[in-house]
């Protein structure tokens, strides 16, 4: 790969970690967890992205990260509120920029319509967000107030304002000393921009100003002219009476200050993308000018002494440069009638606390440096080989078994040692490729809003055990099942808000995603609070599609059960969401791939949920191994309930060729594995048998027949489709310790196998009969 | 007061970040004379060294020097007026 390439894959892999974080922010804030700092580390994600696509000229990433990024800042600095409305729309541009961002990299089209859409959706929200009333004369009195000290003559309630203090003293105003800090820079920019459309805009008032940050990192005042300049027509003066004299001059300082009319068309937001790379280094502001500023209101004329005042802090910071700015959004956060007490208190207590957050914007997160990217190529092929080693120890121990050598001599003792120790080196690397199922629980947040959306349902997406850990290929393969089961909870699941509250139900429904471990295996829930599953419409249904016949005798568990059919859709109308063709038995489908089960229990009129049972790994697994008409087979052992020596009393005919064992009360089914696998031809003999009682995916106890038990052992699971292909039974092979392969039997399709010999059977019978 | 003596330096081609510093100090060894700095070879100015020109000819004209710029090329002259600076403000008369 070459370098260019290499740099891009990077910037894509932190793209996906911005976008993780940006998402968390997003959610803590609707959850109304979050605080500035959570405002601030989405913008930091989108920037750092934003950033990124730059370098690499993707320009329509950059484009929609910047409007995103405005509208952030507006949340970030107080102008715009954060209503649930600005929190949801903020989700649905986070979207759009993950999808823009993975396009970007995995080529693809995407569609414009929709992000102009939501482009201009944004740049309303963040222009035309009304500012509180007022908040242009509460933000004026703190410029007065560090300025001139005159404060106390102007009883107001201040508003959330961004400030930027510097924090050298020495270089300001005696009035400000007792506070510890010196005003810099306050921006008004957007707020004056905000009330402007007294007329048709003329162009802009710039006030720029460098810091010496800027010049570090390569960019010159000089070529952001320059570029202004090709907007329109520009008048520069530069203020260049901080420039001191040869003796005390920093050649790399920052003494130069800018004031720019620039009479443009071009709207505001070009020409900030002109400072786009530099913004963090400079103070600067946009104030847009329009026709009829000259008949000036009162308020304008404020404004306009206020922008004086503006440029003035702003010159101000240039004459001590290198000042760490400090962010200080809250200082108005308490409000008093005399601001200059409430002031005063406020600010020393708060001003090294905000420069706290700032040094570590992780606060609860992990160390920064803690991990390493890794190639998943290599985890596998370690796993790969670990799986070799279990192998090769096991084919070991049975050699030294089949040698006749003592259990308790030292080549044993040792031996057994090793299976330790591989066991622990097996549990270490599966450990490296387990991966929290956070990022699949964050997509699917997204499915919920574009499905609400859709179906123009309210719905709250409730989850817990983000944190819980699965193999990521499993982790992997869940995003379409999962995806299906939160479409359908919505879509169907939920009944329409109109019919929620006539049911006594609040109007928002809530669709809960759970994430737990429980005996080795995890188990995902999803539920939603809707009507529950419409038993009688169920049945209908599977009656008229033929899956059921009309007399059939069911239990709710069974009637339930049906939604996984081939081929049943519930919904009247196929609806756009969830009518895709795909249905529940496609997702019953893909969770076996994975060695997982799907259950479903229902209340009618409080909702439904699916339970997915999944295995941690699918590189080992524990097994039974057993031996059926001389091959040897190994039954999972997560579906092995007990395994008894069937006895002569306990055994039933039922029908033609169906047998059951009776078992503490209750009849189970009798499954001849060698007859469904067609290992013989043969009935085999219960009575010289032994039942393996294993447990379905639908919780139906079966007892399957094998010939005899060989025992217990931990198998590397050795992929049949891949190597091979698809056998009816057999969910994988795995090789023995004698260096033999043997299959894993797939318990759910040996049953199921079963049942439909015994239908046709059983339909043989009647025909035979008639 | 008799005149004090002249001295002249000529301007390197490239005024960006970098030269800045070496530019600073070249002009603070030239002190305490009348300065005359051919300007002809400049082909990129930076802000940096603008500044230290600006602090020059203030230093010149706090020392009661003079400071000329001489045959200033093509992209000095524009870097100034982009600037919206004055290739005056770049001068010192003596006192």
């Amino acid at each position: 790969m070459d370098t260019m390439a290499a740099i891009k894959q990077t910037f894509f892999q932190e793209c996906e970690e911005q976008l993780a974080e940006m998402e968390d922010g997003l959610m803590m804030i609707e959850r109304e967890e979050g605080d500035l700092e959570t405002i601030n580390a989405v913008f930091r994600a989108v920037h750092s992205i934003k950033g990124g696509a730059g370098a690499f000229g993707l320009d329509d990433l950059v484009r929609f990260a910047h409007t995103f990024e405005t509208t952030l800042d507006g949340m970030r600095s107080g102008k715009l509120e954060i209503t649930p409305q600005i929190v949801k729309l903020m989700l649905r541009s986070a979207d759009i920029l993950a999808d823009l961002v993975r396009i970007s990299r995995d080529g693809g089209e995407m569609d414009e319509t929709r992000v102009s859409q939501m482009a201009d959706e944004l740049s309303r929200a963040s222009g035309a967000a009304p500012a509180p009333a007022p908040a242009p004369q509460a933000a004026l009195e703190p410029v007065v107030a560090f300025g001139d000290g005159q404060v106390d003559e102007f009883g107001f309630a201040p508003t959330p304002v961004a400030f930027d203090f510097g924090g050298d003293t020495a270089a300001n105003e005696p009035e400000t000393d007792e506070f510890g800090f010196a005003p810099v820079k306050i921006d008004f920019d957007n707020m004056l921009a905000d009330d402007g459309a007294a007329g048709n805009l003329k162009g802009f008032e710039i006030a720029f100003a460098p810091r010496a940050e800027l010049y570090a990192k390569a960019n010159d005042p000089l070529r952001l002219l320059r570029e202004l300049g090709r907007l329109g027509d520009m008048k520069v003066a530069c203020d260049a009476s901080q420039v001191p004299l040869l003796g005390e001059i920093d050649p790399e300082g920052a003494y130069l200050t800018w004031k720019i009319s620039l009479e443009t068309e071009a709207d505001e937001r070009s020409v900030r993308e002109i400072f786009e790379f530099v913004e963090f280094d400079c103070d600067l502001s946009v104030r847009p000018v329009r026709e009829g500023m000259d008949e000036a209101t009162a308020e304008d004329t404020v404004k306009a002494v206020l922008a004086q005042v503006t440029a003035q802090a702003a010159v101000e910071v240039v004459a001590a440069p290198a000042i760490a700015p400090v962010v200080f959004a809250e200082l108005a956060a308490a409000p008093s009638p005399a601001p200059v007490e409430a002031v005063a208190p406020v600010a020393p207590a708060k001003a090294p606390a905000s420069a706290n957050t700032q040094a570590a914007p992780q606060q609860a997160g992990q160390q920064p440096g803690a991990t390493i990217r890794v190639d998943l190529d290599r985890v596998d092929r370690l796993i790969d080989l670990v799986g070799e080693l279990v192998i090769n120890q096991s084919m070991l121990a049975q050699r030294v078994t089949e040698a006749g050598i003592a259990r308790l001599s030292d080549v044993a003792v040792g031996l057994d040692d090793l299976e330790h120790l591989t066991r622990e080196i097996q549990d270490s690397v599966m450990a490296i490729r387990a991966q929290p199922v956070r990022p699949i629980f964050q997509r699917m947040a997204r499915v919920v809003r574009e499905v609400a959306d859709m179906t123009g349902k309210s719905v709250r997406l409730v989850t817990e055990g983000e944190n819980c850990e699965v193999d990521k290929t499993v982790i992997e393969r869940l995003a379409d099942p999962l995806t299906h089961m939160i479409r359908n909870a919505i879509d169907h699941g939920l009944e329409k808000p109109e019919d929620r509250v006539a049911a006594g139900k609040p109007e928002q429904g809530v669709v809960r995603m759970i994430a737990a471990h429980r005996s080795g295996r995890v188990v995902i829930e999803v539920s939603d609070d809707g009507a529950g599953i419409n038993r009688a419409k169920v049945r209908e249904i599977a009656v008229k599609k033929g899956i059921i016949d009309a007399d059939a005798q069911l239990t709710d568990a069974e009637i339930d059960d049906l939604i996984f059919a081939p081929g049943f859709s519930t919904a009247a109308t196929i609806s756009d969401v969830s009518g895709r063709g795909v249905g529940m038995d496609v997702v019953r489908r893909s969770i076996q791939a994975l060695g997982g089960r799907i259950t479903i229990s229902s209340r009618p009129g409080h909702g439904t949920t699916f339970s997915l049972s999944l295995p941690l790994t699918l590189a080992v697994l524990d097994g039974m191994v057993v031996t059926v008409a001389g091959q040897t087979l190994v039954v999972p052992l997560s579906a092995i309930v007990e395994t008894l020596q069937p006895k002569a009393a306990d055994v039933h005919g039922l029908g033609e060729k169906a047998r059951v064992i009776a078992i503490r009360g209750s009849f189970i089914p009798l499954v001849d594995v060698g007859s469904v696998l067609s290992y013989r031809e043969d009935e085999a003999d219960p009575l010289q048998s032994v039942a393996v009682m294993v447990e379905t995916e639908n919780q139906t106890q079966c007892a399957l027949m094998v010939d005899g038990i060989i025992g217990q052992q931990q198998v590397v699971i050795k992929s049949l489709e891949t190597n091979y292909g698809h056998v009816f039974g057999v969910a994988a092979a795995t090789i023995l310790g004698d260096g033999r392969v043997a299959v894993i039997l797939d318990v759910d399709a040996i049953v199921a196998g079963s049942r439909q010999d015994a239908a046709r059977a059983e339909a043989n019978r009647k025909r035979s009969a008639a | 007061m008799g005149k004090p003596a002249t001295g002249s330096m000529t301007l390197p081609d490239e005024l960006d970040i970098k030269a800045a510093g070496p530019l600073a100090a070249e002009l603070i060894a030239a002190r305490g004379k009348d300065l005359t700095l051919d300007a002809s070879q400049v082909e990129r100015v930076g802000g940096q060294c603008l500044q230290v020109l600006l602090s020059a000819a203030a230093t010149w004209g706090a020392d009661g020097a003079e400071l000329t710029i001489e045959e200033p090329s093509a992209a000095f002259a524009d870097a100034i007026r982009i600037a919206g600076l004055d290739l005056t403000q770049f001068t010192a008369r003596s006192a």
